[in-house]
């Protein structure tokens, strides 16, 4: 018997079957919907999405969801923003491209930055989600930036320690010492050749022979003039030797004062010593706001990555994660096509949002989103959202139509309260109360240009009691106190890969004014201490060597006047005595 | 080991049910890319829908689903490499893939899954394979031992559960 190929019996229960899935649908589609959509929402922001209901009715082609709160990637107990109540307008027919195409979305009630209760970050694999990956690339982006320490918290400046063989002045006071000793030895060796003793000597014994020489005695006054033209010539030998001497008393006198220009030198060296804290205002606006600005930037940069990340340009296939699964996921690749619809398209979002929701009289505006897509190349038009009320204005373009992805946010919000900042390297948090805020984001390709701005005039200040009070602290405290107006005003020019950071505020200026008097009176007291210790180690060297050249200055001098004064008397008698001898005498 | 003792017990149903060996070699086949795909794809719901009005066995294709799900966890890295020699390096089969993916119903098959694609193309090109080494192996067996197990105390207890009444239904005719 040839057995049959169908199995018509089976048909019953297969109908039974199909009717259990069909009422098993029915029953927990929205339910299965609804962690669907919690997990690709958590997927793709990088932190949790929850939903309290979702309600799908396909024959109207509405998917109605309340209660939506999605966590910040970027704070623990804060929100990104949450949703009374989405209603979606989806076309059916695409459903079956399984693609999701909603023709116009109702959101009300959006709240932004609400706090919650546990951390709605999830960690996240860079290797694993796209979400990992962006959130790692601005994490180190936003690392690139050097941020400068500014010293202020207890006003203290820096000694370094005074190394002696660093000083000047001390191998010169040396120097100029061994240079005294030679000149010592010289000046005692020219004297020595001048041989003035027996030359002074000979002198006196001629003019002891002329005393009893009559005039006639032609050899003894031959004698007497030779002697005298002896002295004549040592005395000239003695000024040659005078106006060498001179010349080297010049030079140690010169010396001497050169030591003292060493020591003024060694005062510079220990000045240098003094390590200041930075007073230059745009550093001081860079260590102050470096961080927040810094953190603007980044969130920026991180949903336009996210975004180029899910709206890539472009008709290439590409390749994205797979569904999350027991088995591997694998790679999911979308195949997009002109003139064919998107894998997700959201024509038109009216969005209804509150600002400031834990206010009394939450203010409440209005936005609309629309061409947000998943094949920006496909749809062929930029993604635009605009909202403006009286003191709101914001607008973004993502613009992922061509090649080079263009995306441009910008916003201002007046009257919205501010979040407190705590300053990094002082001692104290900023309360801007309420301000106005401002931020420009233009991402082209891999140029960035971006600018955040905030505004307050009712800025108020409260200490940090947890760090030790100083001198230091105290005088900014009394300075910054004071001060009721913030005017901050961050940029960030260049490539992702090569960006660079300007920051400025109104308190610069005034911290770096009380800087300089702080650090003023600290640094003459610190330079009081360095100029005591360069003398401590310099003067002992110098003393001895300035008294050296001031007693051989004398000595030789005196030495020298001595031998003119023997030579000139020598002289002056020798010839009193021929004068004597060879006047004329009538009888 | 309840779960190891149901496949003993289909195991046997399957190996000594009225069916012809072919039609347990094609239930075990068919099972078999039930078993090495992931299982939720639409894909699967037509391969269950043949399996249950084909005249072929369903406890084979119990078993071969049995059988085959580690094996499709353990060749998965395989797959996926298949899928994605597919779907992104084969440039020949991309104006294909752009045509099935913009066409209704089709995308709702995760063919544009590198897994789903590289283990379905894997279950597909086997299952001729499969349908003939089965048809052999269970001729040889039933020609060998099959009869000796058929006469087993054992045997008799499994076949006496409640579970080969729901089974009977759908025992190849």
């Amino acid at each position: 018997m040839s057995a049959r190929i169908f199995r018509w019996r089976a048909i019953g229960p297969l109908l039974v079957f199909l009717l259990i899935s069909g009422v098993l649908w029915w029953l927990l589609a929205d339910r299965i919907a609804r962690r669907s959509a919690e997990k690709i929402g958590t997927a793709i922001v990088g932190a949790k999405v929850e939903i309290q209901s979702l309600h799908i009715d396909l024959a109207n082609g509405d998917v109605t969801i309340r209660g939506l709160t999605v966590a910040s990637p970027h704070e623990a107990l804060k929100n990104l923003f949450q949703a009374d109540e989405l209603v979606a307008d989806i076309d059916v027919l695409p459903l079956l491209e399984k693609k999701v195409v909603i023709d116009r979305l109702a959101a009300n009630g959006l709240r932004f930055g609400t706090p919650r209760e546990t951390d709605g970050r999830v960690p996240t694999d860079p290797r694993a989600s796209v979400s990992g990956r962006v959130l790692n690339e601005a994490r180190d982006w936003a690392q690139q930036f050097q941020v400068p320490a500014l010293q202020l918290a207890t006003g203290k400046i820096d000694v370094g320690t005074l190394d002696p063989r660093k000083l000047s002045a001390i191998p010169a006071a040396e120097a100029l010492s061994a240079r005294a000793d030679s000149s010592r030895k010289a000046w005692q060796t020219g004297l020595d050749s001048l041989h003035l003793g027996a030359t002074v000597d000979s002198a006196t014994a001629t003019l002891a022979r002329l005393k009893t020489a009559r005039a006639t005695d032609l050899a003894a006054l031959n004698e007497a003039r030779r002697a005298i033209e002896q002295l004549k010539q040592a005395r000239n030998r003695v000024t040659t030797l005078e106006r060498g001497v001179n010349g080297g008393l010049t030079a140690l006198r010169a010396g001497v004062a050169g030591l003292d220009s060493a020591k003024q030198r060694d005062y510079a060296f220990a000045r240098g010593l003094l390590k200041l804290p930075t007073l230059d205002a745009p550093e001081i606006g860079l260590a102050l706001f470096a961080p927040s600005a810094v953190a603007q930037f980044q969130r920026a940069l991180y949903w336009t990555q996210l975004a180029k990340a899910h709206m890539p340009p472009g008709l290439q296939p590409r390749a994205d994660d797979g569904p999350p699964r027991r088995r591997r996921s694998g790679s999911t690749v979308r195949f997009p096509r002109e003139r064919a619809l998107p894998g997700f398209l959201l024509r038109t979002a009216e969005l209804s949002f509150l600002l400031d929701p834990t206010a009394r009289q939450p203010k409440r505006y209005a936005g609309r989103l629309t061409g947000l897509t998943s094949d920006p190349a496909v749809y062929g038009r930029p993604t635009l959202f605009e909202a403006s009320a009286p003191a709101v204005t914001a607008g973004a373009m993502l613009d992922h139509v061509h090649a080079t992805a263009r995306d441009t946010a910008g916003a201002t919000i007046q009257g919205v309260k501010l979040s407190p900042m705590h300053l990094p390297s002082l001692p104290m948090t900023l309360d801007p109360g309420q301000g106005t805020t401002q931020l420009g984001f233009a991402l082209r390709g891999d140029t960035i240009r971006a600018r955040w701005a905030i505004r307050s005039s009712h800025v108020q200040w409260s200490r940090d009691s947890a760090v030790q009070a100083s001198s230091g602290a105290d005088l900014l405290w009394r300075t910054l106190s004071g001060i009721t107006d913030l005017q901050v005003d961050a940029g960030v020019t260049g490539t992702l890969s090569q960006p660079r950071l300007v920051v400025r505020s109104n308190l610069d200026d005034a911290i770096a004014a009380r800087l300089r008097t702080m650090l003023g009176e600290e640094a003459a007291v610190a330079e009081r201490k360095l100029r005591a210790e360069v003398d401590r180690q310099v003067d002992p060297a110098i003393a001895p060597v300035r008294a050296r050249v001031t007693t051989l200055q004398t000595d030789v001098t005196k030495r020298l006047a001595d031998q003119r004064a023997r030579l000139d008397q020598a002289q002056k008698d020798l010839e009193a005595r021929v004068r004597e001898l060879t006047r004329i005498r009538l009888p | 080991m309840l779960t190891l003792v149901k496949l003993l017990q289909s195991l046997v149903k399957a190996l000594h049910s009225e069916g012809t060996p072919g039609q347990l070699a094609a239930g075990i086949a068919l099972g078999a890319i039930l078993g090495l795909t992931p299982l939720v794809s639409l894909h699967n719901a037509v391969i269950f829908a043949l399996i249950v009005m084909l005249n072929v066995s369903f406890a084979g294709a119990l078993l071969g689903w049995a059988v085959f799900i580690p094996v499709g966890f353990l060749l998965d890295p395989l797959f996926d490499h298949i899928g994605h020699q597919l779907l992104m390096h084969t440039p020949a089969l991309t104006p294909l893939w752009t045509a099935m993916y913009n066409m209704p119903v089709v995308p709702l098959t995760n063919f544009n899954n590198t897994v789903t694609l590289g283990s379905l193309v894997t279950a597909l090109v086997l299952f001729v394979p499969f349908f003939f080494l089965f048809r052999w192996a269970v001729a040889r067996y039933r020609a060998t031992i099959g009869e000796r197990v058929k006469q087993s105390k054992w045997y008799r207890a499994v076949t006496a559960s409640k579970l080969y009444n729901v089974y009977r239904l759908f025992k190849p005719e």
